[in-house]
């Protein structure tokens, strides 16, 4: 814990993975390809299609050499041409040189244009920088095809389409468990890392698949055809090569096995970096204000760089890797091919075989030895991507409020219940004990006590942020417990202490709440809470543009605008943590005028510390150390002599 | 909002070779790595050339034929004189022993050639890793440092995930320049140069002929660059959007909770991320087709000059100057001849095609380049003065002199307030919501600049101060409570450099935070929650006053400070300011009366003026806005 608690990750700490849970990491991603179906299935068509032409190749250059420029006859006894290249054979055979000479041109055009014969293949990669998060970027739009022309340009369109789909559906996925994580858990989980997860991490999926799938696909059809096709026309293939080259694959797979725990732990780590440097970047800049009028610019840029130096460190150890893997990746060829060389020339010595013999077959032996290391490092290779899926996976799998049960309730008539509840922290702090409690449809609820009293812990039971560590809590006869979240959310509205904008318009923060609000309804909402004066006295009215969190606005004008907000949703529940702590007297008085007349069919439950909001309410709940020490209205707490409530009140108004 | 919308869609080859020069001050200091760098490239290019040389004549001619030996080529494969070719012409060749343990010579030099060989290469790039990130890195941090010290004004109108784009994804652009603006152009115009001069000497038609293929690729070029262009910018901008969305979500995601609203967010993080895809498919859309389009136009001359060369070779035409090649050679039209000038026309297509793709890429190296030097370019709102004074000490008074300030399209929030503290005191500032309290004080951290007036302390313009002194004298407990995930402790000394346990705690009390910090797990060294969650607000207020209070300095600024404590803390907390506060100049924004009667001087501003100046006493004998205000705030509470 102490080695990585210096990636200030607080949920996900744990980088080791083993080899069973890589495996299933690795199946998991597969399942991903069924999302993109049609185009897998085109993909491996055209991918398999487009490694033949370049066959018909060495047959066109000869026929160019040997029966236009030299001028000899077909001699199709001594080296047999393969049995794709006959029909066009029989077709120029009796013709003069310039005659074949025209047809093989026009044959390489028409290959030119649907395959771009004699251009190599196409690809679609741009440049990347050197750390993981700016690889990610290529990696999310990668594609390449063994053809051009029309064949390779089609293939190169479809994979990126393809790889685009895979890793969007991907951290779509993610982005919607992060964002349905428990709170308890997003008060852990750090922004920058949750912007590397979707950003930077979910980009490694394809990769994934392509290599489990195609990629071997290709290498097998490809080795194949190579062996076949020296064998058809040498017939001087000794099996022996083809076993060197096939037993490369288990030595390399061996000896790269014991890297593939450090591989796995260096990329989780060089991410988990790379993430702490992203989280020490946006927390700075999204709260510049803070860290301007501290003066801690010089130290945040310097916070900066040692993460983004760490990160770019941590990803330097992958490439040593790399660096590694490829050093022993080149021992297991230069060994087989030393191994083959020593067969293949003791033939020759031995006047079995040619020196043209051995030109050949050393050019398809390297063929097959290439195909059979990338296979051998597959694994390895494997290892890179499946560090950045499990920090993906690990978010999908985290407990979310989706995970509750999904009972469906109905709009409470009577109220809310309390029934001994109480709640812990995860981190051991108890803020509720035992809290019993009634809250009325029709009622204005203040919840009063002293700082750290547990009043917004309580309140953030009722849209069910928070559940009890024990108890119960009842809308009528229904526990929340059982209920759905997203119907809990549809009954109550919160409105916070610290008011939270979205970066849009005024507009598009009230229809954040109601899509469906009329422009009236907004209007009337933004009138309660006081709002209406100074978004009138804004040019663009409703539409006019609020800056990073509504930072254009003053403190207090963003408290009314998140109050209109809250009203504006109309809901049986509304809870307002200390709405008036940045109002001034006049509109607080007004705002509780307002919701006094609203709360005929509604509970509203008011968190307060102002005594003119307080002595509003028709039930106060006085706690006192996460206990309920009153309950009442204000006359008669303040009747009696020993009520917590009443010595709150005379120190206040002392 | 990708903001610069000084974007520019058209570059002059000028406005390119301008960036790339910009790239300079990052890539100098790594200048000697640089030398090193390609000089050992230069050695293993040297290394892999010999090698293949010389393998190649000893197993060709000398393991499979049984050709004798050169002696420099026993020598190295430790071989006596046995087998030495003597020059004859008859000489026996090598027996089979003897070629078997030439090829024992051959392979285990071979395989000390293989290791040390890939050991360097492997080396050389980790090299080649190191160089670039530290290019990287410096662009980055300087990036960082500009963006951390832009005004207010500027970053309340950007995105944070628009920064957090410029400084990752478009500042690692700068690590290609080097290869795409330099390197690989030279290389392939090399290439092109050698090319051409030998199909020239083979036939000046077939040169023009290729030449005149060079037209339609500049068409293709001409026709995709701005396309490309375009699109390499919208890809970025919808990419730096996608990571703004998903950083406000996640900082906002109690309200987007509360409103119930992570369908409709899901709806708009959906279609994003596809337009950001979308781009992304646009520009390698381009891409490919550009580079299938040269492929094309490149291949299909080779055929037909292929087609040509072959008729040619067939009537045993006269090359130009073919003999100036191969001697006498290629003095006509044959099969050396033919294979010699496809061999380059096939490199010229290549060469072609990947002068385009280069073309292309640095399109959107450019894009990303002024994407990242934009946030350089952004001069910081506040400027340093060039002999800045120091900041004056002992303090006497601060003023506030005739004082005007609007924001960007917004109607004048301070309109001539002039106010003057002295120290000693505590001044309340009071008024209703957006009176413009906290854009007053703001002004004395120059986080805002006042558009006319100014401010002094001790007489002395605060512009002529250095920014960084001023704030080193000016500490402020903001209204909103800034928290970082950090501990406890290191939230109280952010900021600050050295500061020890007891001082930290020392302050804590002085803000009541002490007792509740004793209380959690792990006291001061408890780590917050992101944003500071996991606190209540009112242990988070009281965490601000502590930092406030242990950056010790003459001036303290407490903006609504107690608003969400109970009366009994607040009460507490004001005592001990008060007392801490003698010799300093205090200013509090609140609302809260018990606050504002302990004031010395209370300012009621009010439509952008101070409408009334006075203690409390003085202020309710007037019976005017004050006073008003003092009745909504109790009239009913008694």
């Amino acid at each position: 814990m102490s080695k990585t608690a210096r990636f200030d990750d607080r949920v996900d700490t744990d980088p080791e993975l083993s080899s069973g849970e890589t495996l299933a990491l690795l199946m998991r991603s597969l399942k991903f390809i069924g999302r993109v179906r049609v185009l897998f299935f085109y993909k491996v068509l055209f991918a398999s299609v487009a490694i033949l032409p370049p066959l018909i190749l060495p047959w066109i250059l000869k026929i160019i050499v040997d029966q236009v420029i030299l001028q000899q006859p077909f001699q199709l006894e001594e080296v047999p041409f393969p049995p794709f290249m006959m029909p066009f054979i029989h077709l120029i055979m009796d013709m003069s040189p310039t005659g074949i000479m025209l047809s093989t041109t026009l044959l390489s055009f028409a290959l030119l244009f649907i395959f771009g014969l004699r251009a190599s293949g196409q690809f679609a990669d741009l440049p990347q920088g050197h750390d993981a998060a700016t690889q990610s970027e290529q990696a999310i739009s990668s594609g390449s095809s063994e053809a051009s022309g029309l064949w390779g340009t089609i293939e190169v369109l479809l994979t990126v389409r393809m790889t685009q789909r895979l890793a969007n559906s991907l951290r779509t996925t993610l982005m919607g468990r992060l964002s349905r994580l428990e709170m308890t858990t997003l008060d852990d989980q750090r922004i920058g890392d949750s912007v590397y997860r979707v950003m930077y991490d979910a980009p490694m999926l394809p990769d994934i698949c392509y290599k489990l799938t195609i990629a071997p696909l290709l290498l097998l059809i490809s080795s194949a055809l190579a062996v076949y096709i020296m064998q058809y026309s040498y017939g001087r293939v000794t099996p022996e090569i083809v076993w060197v080259a096939t037993c490369l694959i288990p030595v390399t797979l061996l000896l790269t096995l014991p890297l593939s725990r450090i591989a796995r732990r260096l990329h989780q780590t060089s991410r988990a970096a790379g993430a702490a440097s992203v989280n020490s970047m946006e927390e700075g800049m999204d709260n510049i204000a803070a860290v301007q009028a501290l003066g801690a610019m010089q130290k945040e840029t310097e916070r900066f760089n040692t993460k983004s130096e760490e990160a770019f460190r941590r990803h330097r150890h992958t490439v040593l890797l790399d660096a590694a893997i490829t050093v022993i990746a080149y021992a297991t060829i230069t060994c087989g091919g030393v191994l083959a060389f020593i067969l293949i020339t003791d033939e020759v010595i031995e006047g079995v075989l040619t020196p043209g013999d051995y030109t050949a077959m050393i050019g398809i032996l390297m063929t097959l030895m290439y195909a059979a290391r990338s296979i051998g490092l597959y694994w390895i290779e494997l290892q890179k991507n499946v560090a950045a899926v499990r920090r993906v996976f690990f978010f999908i799998d985290f407990t979310s409020e989706l995970d509750r049960a999904q009972t469906p309730i109905t709009v409470p008539q009577r109220g809310v219940y309390f029934d001994q509840v109480s709640f812990s922290y995860p981190d051991g702090r108890q803020a509720l004990e035992n809290v019993n409690l009634e809250l009325p449809v029709g009622e204005l609820v203040a919840v009063v006590g002293p700082t750290g009293a547990g009043k917004t812990t309580l309140a953030y039971m009722l849209p069910g942020y928070l559940r009890p560590s024990s108890g119960q809590i009842r809308f009528d006869d229904q526990d929340l417990s059982q209920a759905a979240v997203a119907d809990i959310r549809d009954q109550v509205t919160y409105v916070f202490q610290e008011h939270m904008l979205l970066t849009g318009t005024i507009r598009d923060n009230l229809l954040l709440a109601k899509p469906d609000a009329s422009e009236a309804d907004m209007l009337e909402a933004c009138r309660v809470a006081g709002a209406l004066e100074f978004i009138e006295a804004l040019p663009a009215g409703l539409d006019a543009p609020l800056g990073k969190g509504g930072n254009t606005l003053s403190v207090g004008q963003k408290q009314r605008l998140s109050i209109a907000r809250g009203i504006v949703r109309d809901t049986p529940i509304l809870v307002m943590d200390e709405p008036t702590a940045a109002l001034d007297p006049r509109t607080e008085n007004a705002l509780v005028e307002a919701l006094r007349e609203t709360t005929r069919n509604r509970l509203v439950v008011v968190i307060a510390h102002r005594l003119s909001t307080i002595r509003e309410a028709d039930r106060i709940i006085f706690l006192d150390n996460g206990q309920v020490a009153d309950v009442g209205d204000h006359e008669s707490l303040m009747a009696r002599a020993d009520s917590l409530y009443r010595r709150y009140v005379e120190l206040q108004a002392s | 909002m990708g903001k610069d919308s000084q974007a520019r869609h058209q570059y002059s080859l000028g406005a390119i070779v301008q960036l790339g020069f910009r790239c300079w001050p990052y890539y100098r200091p790594q200048v000697p790595h640089l030398l090193i760098f390609v000089l050992l490239n230069t050695l293993i290019g040297g290394m892999i050339l010999g090698g293949m040389v010389l393998a190649n004549d000893v197993v060709d001619n000398k393991i499979l034929l049984g050709e004798r030996l050169e002696p420099l080529q026993a020598r190295a494969l430790f071989l006596d004189a046995d087998y030495v070719t003597s020059g004859a012409e008859d000489e026996p060749p090598l027996s089979k022993d003897q070629r078997r343990q030439v090829r024992l010579g051959v392979l285990v030099l071979g395989a000390l050639y293989m290791i040390l060989l890939t050991a360097s290469v492997a080396l050389v790039w980790y090299y080649m890793v190191w160089i670039f990130q530290r290019i990287n890195q410096q662009l980055r941090v300087e990036m960082l440092a500009r963006a951390e010290r832009l005004s207010l004004s500027h970053h309340s109108q950007s995105r944070t995930g628009d920064a957090i784009y410029r400084v990752y994804q478009d500042s690692a652009t700068i690590t290609n320049v080097l290869q795409f603006m330099l390197l690989t152009p030279l290389r392939i115009l090399a290439w092109f140069a050698f090319g051409m001069v030998v199909i020239v000497l083979f036939s000046p038609w077939l040169f023009l002929f290729m030449v005149a293929a060079g037209v339609p690729i500049y068409c293709l070029m001409r026709h995709y660059m701005p396309k490309i262009r375009l699109a390499a910018r919208e890809s970025r901008e919808a990419n730096s959007e996608l990571t703004s969305r998903i950083q406000e979500t996640l900082a906002a995601i109690r309200v987007i909770k509360a409103s119930g609203a992570e369908d409709h967010m899901m709806q708009q993080f959906g279609l994003e991320s596809q337009q950001a895809l979308d781009a992304a498919y646009r520009v390698r859309y381009y891409f490919v087709l550009l580079s299938v389009g040269v492929t094309l136009v490149g291949v299909s001359a080779l055929l037909v000059a292929e087609y040509l060369m072959a008729t040619w070779a067939l009537s045993e035409r006269a090359t130009y100057m073919g003999a100036a090649i191969a001697l006498v050679g290629f003095a006509v039209w044959n099969l050396g001849a033919f294979k010699a000038a496809t061999g380059r026309g096939l490199e010229l297509t290549k060469q072609a095609r990947e002068f385009a793709g280069t073309w292309a890429i640095v399109q959107d190296l450019v894009v990303g380049l002024e994407r990242a030097f934009y946030l350089l370019d952004l001069e910081p709102e506040v400027n340093e003065p060039e002999h800045p004074k120091a900041f004056p000490s002992p303090i006497q008074r601060v003023d506030f002199d005739a004082v005007h300030f609007s924001y960007q399209s917004q109607q004048k929030v301070l309109a001539g307030v002039s106010l003057g503290a002295e120290v000693g005191t505590i001044t309340a500032i009071v008024g209703s919501t957006g009176a413009g309290k906290s854009t007053l004080v703001s002004l004395l951290l120059r986080l805002a600049e006042p558009e006319q007036g100014r401010v002094t302390i001790n007489g002395e313009d605060i512009r002529e101060m250095a920014t960084e002194d001023l704030r080193g004298g000016v500490s402020i407990a903001l209204q909103q409570n800034i928290l970082f995930a950090m501990s406890v402790a290191d939230n109280i000394r952010y900021g600050q450099k050295d500061t020890d346990q007891q001082k930290i705690q020392a302050a804590a009390r002085i803000a009541c935070a002490d007792e509740f910090i004793q209380d959690m797990p792990e006291g001061y060294d408890t780590e917050l929650g992101e944003r500071g969650g996991k606190l209540s607000t009112g242990q988070r207020q009281r965490l601000s006053i502590a930092r406030a209070v242990l950056r010790d300095t003459p001036i303290l600024i407490l903006d609504e400070p107690t608003a969400s404590l109970d009366a009994m803390t607040e009460q507490a907390v004001m005592r001990n300011l008060a007392e801490w506060g003698r010799g300093r100049v205090v200013f509090i924004i609140t609302h809260r009366l018990s606050t504002i009667r302990r004031a010395d001087q209370i300012a009621f501003l009010e439509d952008g003026v101070i409408r009334e100046l006075g203690d409390h006493q003085s202020l309710m004998a007037q019976q005017g806005a004050y006073s008003r205000f003092v009745e909504a705030e109790t009239g009913e509470a008694r």
